[in-house]
This record gives structure tokens, C-alpha cells and sequence, in this order.
């Protein structure tokens, strides 16, 4: 059993609005430019998604950056962003307003850069009486969380709960964490650079051969995924020896540099002592909405 | 001689300010904890310019020369789309009128080369007019090359060629490979550039990467930038260093894409003289003769 700070960790509120997808006004073009240079005019980010959970396969919709269930939006770009950067995967939503006030549901991702979103999951009833606009509180829990014994470590956007569901184990130093699939620096696209404490980072799915090479074609949203050599304490990048695990939160991308996203949750540099390191142990099961009893595994 | 489209080209002005340098918090934390002051972005940079060295400055994306942006946020847009490196640029107000000077590069701004008198009288807020040219241009024998932000006097003097085969070659300082491409994926192409990641500075030594050079021109191996930038295998892109580095990790020099191809036609060959110093005739590099 892990042993955490949990109990000096502080649970707030922060809260979003329902955020409607938006296009740009015309003569601008809808279409997004596919890698290959092909435009499309698909369905984008934001909005009430009725039929992409949590636990369903992240590749392969007719979507452009898919963000599952409900994504919520704060207008004050400061509220906004302590929405983004208090809330963590697996704390607590409840609808204020609306149809469905008093239903709860369950944070599980945060998008990066342009759909700058915390995405939520309902269950479908409460998908189906829920507004554009409806008021979303968070009981926000995990921003502190550490791992006792593991000082070099950066846990983040991470319930207490969660982590304690996870299957995560400490022996000799070291943490092994049960992910679907590792992957290498160079896989990684748009998020690289950003902000690893309210955003996500995007595996680059165009490169011919790259899917298969590193066990992706079957990628669900909310699973478990390591990054080799990646440092991601503030803005994420390559480091070697480092090791960062994140979480995927958002449907594939047609666009060069873009792909599904991963909203980081553990991150260490690997240091001469070998503590502090986290060491992925592969299980395809590793998935958030199976562990949490959300999304698709309802 | 490499053919290209250049004389169908629109050369149409666009232009901006001078950009007073800002700070968004009073002091930012580095990869590991450390806080810094970023200084070098925006204003009137005295003592880096293009053909300087990238790294080894205490500054964060340090932009050589001047930097200037348009405030309607449309006009800046255009400027940035329309621009093309070695566009020539005029101030039109203030004591520095007339003062001619070259595009070095485009960050978050463009990137304006001047010689040292003429920055010597240059204000924040003065008014520069870039004659936009090269939005457009093609390679026609090489239909398959993306060109990005070259203007027809850039590509005519980078000294590209054509080799047995068919490819063409390009002379560069460095090549870098894909793990070492960090912020900027997110953005296209035609727009700024996207920074090489310099936080394992162990590693950007061992790969010879600290001398690099504002201005040089690299190559980016399994790289596609023709649409969007990402993986690859084979593509190769020719891109220029336009900024230095930073504290931030994710972050560092910046890379321009100028030409890009998603197959193997692009053959980078290592020459150290291949920095736009040595092809443009940048008013910083020029003395009083420049003028």
C-alpha cells in the first residue's frame, strides 16, 4: 500500500460552464488541413458528446480532437484557470444548474492549448438532460498529492483516490505503475513545451507504422501510457533517464503534430541513486474508466 | 540555378511597431525550480544579432535586432502570414525614418535586422513598413518541396543544388533528429517557428549543438512540415535558427521551417558557412558600409 499526504491535501470548489463548440465566422474555411493536406469539415472540441466515453477507443471517429462526454469552460480567464490546474482525474463533478442539477459525475482530463478544456464524464441519462451553459462545480482534490518516500517525484492532476486504484506499487525506490504501452520522445506532438499542470500533451499518431510499432491501434480513451526520457515537472520535454506517465484523455487528430492527448499524472528525473524512479509495468487493463467504473465500463 | 515561380509574386507592404518588451509575472521557475526574469523577447535587442550565437545568453528566446508587431490583431496576423525572411524593411516615423533594415526571422514577432546607428535611434512604438514578398513561391522542378517564409532573395542565395540523382542539396550547420523538436508542433508551419528542446544540456553538447548561430540553417531529419509540423520517416525539413534559448523545458532555439518534403529529395550537406549572415546583406553585419 502506498502511503500519501492525502489527508493534508485541500478539497475546493472550482466550477465551468457547459462550453459549446465553436467554428470561426466566415469567409474563414470550418475545415481542418489533415497532415497529407486533405481538409475536412468534422465535428471539433467542446460541447456535450454523446457517444464517445471514457473506456471507448480513442482512434478512428469522424471527429477532429474529440474531447468525451461534457467539456466545461470557466469565461474569468483566471477562474478558468484554477478550473484547469485545481481539478484532477477522478475528483468529483456535480451539475449545479440546468435539467440535471444534483447529478454527479467524474473529472477525467484536461485538454491543451485551443480546446482548453476539463473534460467530465455523466452517465448517459444525465448527458441527455444536460445544457450548453450549465454549471459544472469540482470539488477539487489532489493539487500537493506526493508519495511518501518518493521526494524527486511529481504527482499531478491526480485524485488521491485514483492513485490508490491504480495498482501503483513501491519496491527497492522504485515505482512501477501499470500502463498500456511506452513510448519514446519523438512520438510526442503538440502539448510538448506547454504546460503539464493544466493541459495535455498529444501522441503523434501520422507517422506510417508508428501505431502498430508502439501497440496503439487498439488506444482507449483513459488509458494509462509512459513516456520514456520525458520530463514533465512544468512544461513538458525530452530529458534522458527521465520517465513521465500520462493519462489519455482526448480523441485522435487528423493534423500533423496532433493525436490523442494524455494528461500527465506522474513525472521523475531519473537520479544516481536510481529512487525516485518510476518504472511502467505493461497491462493492457490499465485504463481509467476500468478502474473508476465510468465511461464505457458504466 | 534553382527555378522558381518568383516573378509572379505579389510584393504587397505590411507592418507594425516596435514591440516594448513585457513581462507577464514578475519572475518565471525553470525546469527545476529556479526562478528567472525573462529578458530578451520584444523591444530593441542592442547587442545579439543574426550570425551571434544561439546559445549562452542569460535570456529567454533572445530575438536579435528588433522585434515589432501590429496592435489590430488582423493587421499582425497578415504581417505574420505575408512576411518572408529577407524582406526588406523601412522605418517610416520617428528620428530612425528611413532607416532600411532586413527581416532576420519571425518569433511571436518579426524579427528585424538594423544597423547599430540606426538602432542607436530607434524608439519603442516607431512605425516599420515590411515589403512582403515570397508568400507563394515554388520550387518548379521540385513540386513536391514545401517552401515556407523564403523570400526569392533567401532562396536564391541559400546555394542550393541539384545533385545526379535529381535531389536537392542544402547546405546546413547541424542536423537535428525529431526527439529534439519540442513547443510549436501545436502551430503551423506558416506560422513562427517551433523551439528545439536544449534542457539535457549534456545531450545538445555531446550532438555539438552549442555553437549554433542565429541565422543558421539546419536540417530536421523524419520531419514533415508541409502541412502542419510532425513525424516522418524519410521527410526532411531545412529549417532556420531565429531565436535563442530558454530556461524553460520543452523550449530552446527556434527552428523556422523553410522547406520541407515528406520524401528523401532533400540531401542536407554540413557546411558552417550556411547561415543567412553569410547570404543577406543584414545591415548589423554591413558597418557603415550598408548603409
Amino acid at each position: 500500500m502506498l502511503q500519501t499526504n492525502k489527508d493534508k491535501l485541500v478539497k475546493i470548489s472550482v466550477m465551468g460552464h457547459i462550453d459549446s463548440p465553436v467554428f470561426p465566422p466566415v469567409p474563414w474555411t470550418p475545415h481542418f488541413i489533415s497532415r497529407d493536406g486533405k481538409p475536412s469539415l468534422l465535428p471539433y472540441v467542446g460541447g456535450i458528446v454523446y457517444n464517445v466515453r471514457v473506456g471507448d477507443p480513442a482512434l478512428g471517429w469522424a471527429g477532429e480532437v474529440i474531447e468525451p462526454a461534457a467539456s466545461i469552460r470557466n469565461k474569468d480567464p483566471q477562474a478558468h484557470r484554477a478550473l484547469k490546474v485545481f481539478s484532477s482525474i477522478g475528483n468529483q463533478a456535480v451539475v449545479m444548474t440546468g435539467r440535471a442539477r444534483g447529478a454527479k459525475g467524474t473529472v477525467t482530463g484536461k485538454s491543451g492549448r485551443f480546446a482548453d478544456h476539463v473534460i467530465i464524464d455523466f452517465p448517459p441519462e444525465t448527458l441527455d438532460n444536460l445544457g450548453l451553459g450549465d454549471s459544472i462545480l469540482v470539488r477539487a482534490c489532489g493539487l500537493g498529492l506526493a508519495i511518501d518516500g518518493f521526494p524527486g517525484l511529481r504527482v499531478k492532476n491526480l485524485s488521491p483516490e485514483l492513485l490508490e486504484q491504480m495498482g501503483v506499487t513501491a519496491q527497492n525506490g522504485r515505482l512501477q505503475v501499470p500502463v498500456v504501452a511506452t513510448l519514446p520522445p519523438e512520438m510526442m506532438g503538440a502539448g510538448a513545451g506547454l504546460d503539464s499542470d493544466g493541459g495535455a500533451l498529444q501522441i503523434q499518431t501520422g507517422a506510417p507504422g508508428a501505431l502498430e510499432q508502439y501497440g496503439l491501434t487498439g488506444l482507449r480513451l483513459g488509458d494509462v501510457i509512459a513516456i520514456h526520457d520525458y520530463e514533465a515537472f512544468q512544461a513538458p520535454g525530452l530529458m534522458r533517464g527521465a520517465m513521465s506517465i500520462g493519462v489519455v484523455c482526448h480523441c485522435d487528430s487528423m493534423r500533423a503534430g496532433f493525436g490523442p492527448g494524455m494528461t500527465v499524472i506522474l513525472s521523475a528525473r531519473q537520479d544516481r541513486s536510481a529512487a525516485n524512479v518510476i518504472e511502467p509495468v505493461r497491462d493492457l487493463n490499465a485504463n481509467i474508466a476500468r478502474i473508476l467504473k465510468i465511461g464505457a465500463y458504466r | 540555378m534553382i527555378r522558381t515561380n518568383r516573378d509572379k509574386l505579389v510584393k504587397i507592404a505590411v507592418g507594425g511597431e516596435v514591440s516594448p518588451p513585457k513581462l507577464h509575472a514578475p519572475t518565471q521557475a525553470d525546469s527545476t525550480g529556479r526562478s528567472f526574469i525573462s529578458i530578451g523577447m520584444a523591444g530593441i535587442v542592442y547587442n545579439a544579432q543574426v550570425g551571434d550565437l544561439a546559445f549562452g545568453w542569460k535570456a529567454d528566446h533572445i530575438e536579435p535586432g528588433v522585434s515589432i508587431h501590429n496592435p489590430d490583431e488582423h493587421a499582425d496576423y497578415a504581417m505574420h502570414y505575408l512576411t518572408c525572411v529577407g524582406n526588406d524593411a523601412v522605418v517610416s516615423s520617428g528620428e530612425a525614418a528611413g532607416a532600411r533594415g532586413l527581416v532576420s526571422g519571425e518569433h511571436a514577432r518579426l524579427l528585424i535586422d538594423f544597423a547599430a546607428d540606426d538602432l542607436d535611434r530607434l524608439n519603442i512604438g516607431d512605425k516599420i513598413v515590411i515589403q512582403g514578398y515570397g508568400v507563394g513561391l515554388e520550387l518548379l522542378d521540385f513540386p513536391q518541396i514545401a517552401v515556407r517564409k523564403c523570400s526569392p532573395a533567401l532562396i536564391e542565395n541559400m546555394r542550393l543544388e541539384v545533385n545526379r540523382a535529381g535531389q536537392l542539396v542544402a547546405p546546413v550547420t547541424h542536423t537535428l533528429t525529431p526527439r529534439l523538436m519540442g513547443s510549436g508542433l501545436e502551430l503551423i508551419p506558416e506560422f513562427v517557428d517551433q523551439d528545439m528542446v536544449s534542457e539535457d544540456r549534456a545531450l545538445i553538447e555531446e550532438l555539438g549543438l552549442l555553437d549554433l548561430r542565429l541565422g543558421d540553417l539546419v536540417a530536421i531529419l523524419d520531419q514533415d512540415h508541409s502541412y502542419g509540423r510532425g513525424l516522418r520517416q524519410g521527410g526532411v525539413v531545412i529549417g532556420l535558427i531565429n531565436h535563442g534559448d530558454s530556461a524553460m523545458t520543452g523550449h530552446g532555439p527556434g527552428v523556422m521551417t523553410l522547406l520541407s518534403c515528406p520524401t528523401p529529395d532533400i540531401v542536407p550537406v554540413i557546411d558552417a558557412r550556411a547561415n543567412i549572415a553569410n547570404y543577406l546583406p543584414f545591415p548589423s553585419r554591413m558597418g557603415s558600409q550598408g548603409k
